[in-house]
């Protein structure tokens, strides 16, 4: 039983975990090297993983949606280990519109004439032709899955430092909210559930005692069939 | 229709976060003067009177500003959607 609760807390936390690592945005260093919309049929798997048509379009079967090719520059390796390398990402760029996850994204089109002007920028340009894109969600290849590209900004170099403020009050604002749910939880518990236990105790606690008093008989008699310790 | 469908079940998300806010808030006050009356009159088993107080005390609270502020809980999650829209959709 005890066994059975930890792990089936550490799932929880696992799949809130991928929840929110799918969820919440992340950015990466990337120099986008062309832009472009493509015809997309959706598997009744992978249309999980991407969002409905434009804000303001009729939803059919299947869409144009843009995409981003970039060439991203790696993070660290475990977390520590910096790398120089550069690896392929590709992104959608899809409008979240009113609905899930709450990005309210309207400006796809926008965002895919950032990308196609800055795709055409040269790596010896004024400023270099890096970006940081803002994004959500995995690259699966297997399935088709892209992240989707949020937002995009012209940087002047690889090397930008990026603070991930949102992430970070959104953290903040958790465990604050987790804090306050238990809280409130407890209030409940104390003012209205215990006062009810506590008149419903008495007549339980005899009942109890007796349920215990039989079960244990059948204890014993079960226990003496079991091997003795071995000392 | 995305948008109409956002507000209805936001709203409704809403109201039960206010629900239990203000029951949660009321609730505490409650304590605090149930707290205070035990702290004044230690020897007291007067349960009536004691209703008496804690009912003023609520009745007090009820029409401080305290209880308004739980309807920041519709207030701060709007402000906050509008400005994401508007950060979002400025490049």
């Amino acid at each position: 039983m005890h066994r059975f609760k930890i792990i089936s807390r550490v799932l929880m936390f696992l799949v809130f975990g991928l929840f929110l690592h799918y969820v919440l945005p992340q950015h990466d260093v990337v120099q986008i090297s062309q832009a472009e919309p493509r015809r997309t049929d959706f598997g009744s798997f992978n249309r999980w993983f991407y969002a409905q048509a434009d804000g303001g379009s009729v939803e059919l079967p299947s869409r144009d949606v843009f995409y981003i090719f970039t060439d991203k520059k790696e993070t660290f390796l475990l977390g520590f280990v910096p790398r120089d390398t550069t690896e392929v990402m590709v992104y959608r760029n899809e409008d979240t519109g009113w609905i899930w996850p709450p990005y309210f994204k309207f400006d796809s089109s926008n965002l895919h004439g950032q990308a196609t002007s800055q795709a055409r920028k040269e790596e010896s340009s004024e400023g270099g032709n890096w970006a940081v894109v803002t994004h959500y969600g995995w690259r699966i290849p297997f399935m088709s899955i892209f992240p989707n590209a949020v937002d995009m900004k012209a940087i002047s170099g690889p090397d930008e430092r990026i603070i991930p403020w949102f992430n970070i009050f959104f953290f903040i604002f958790l465990m604050v909210g987790i804090g306050f749910l238990r809280a409130m939880w407890m209030q409940f518990r104390e003012r209205a559930v215990d006062p009810l236990l506590d008149n419903a105790g008495h007549r339980y606690d005899e009942a109890s005692a007796e349920m215990a008093e039989r079960g244990g008989r059948v204890r014993r008699w079960l226990n003496t069939w079991r091997a003795k310790d071995k000392r | 229709m995305a948008f109409v469908r956002l507000v209805v079940f936001g709203f409704m998300a809403l109201s039960v976060i206010y629900l239990s806010v203000a029951i949660y808030s009321r609730s505490v006050r409650r304590e605090k003067l149930e707290d205070e009356w035990a702290e004044d009159n230690p020897a007291s088993t007067d349960m009536a009177a004691r209703d008496v107080f804690v009912g003023k005390g609520i009745i007090a609270y009820n029409a401080s500003f305290r209880p308004k502020l739980v309807g920041l809980v519709y207030v701060i999650p709007t402000v906050i959607v509008v400005a994401i829209v508007y950060i979002t959709n400025t490049n």
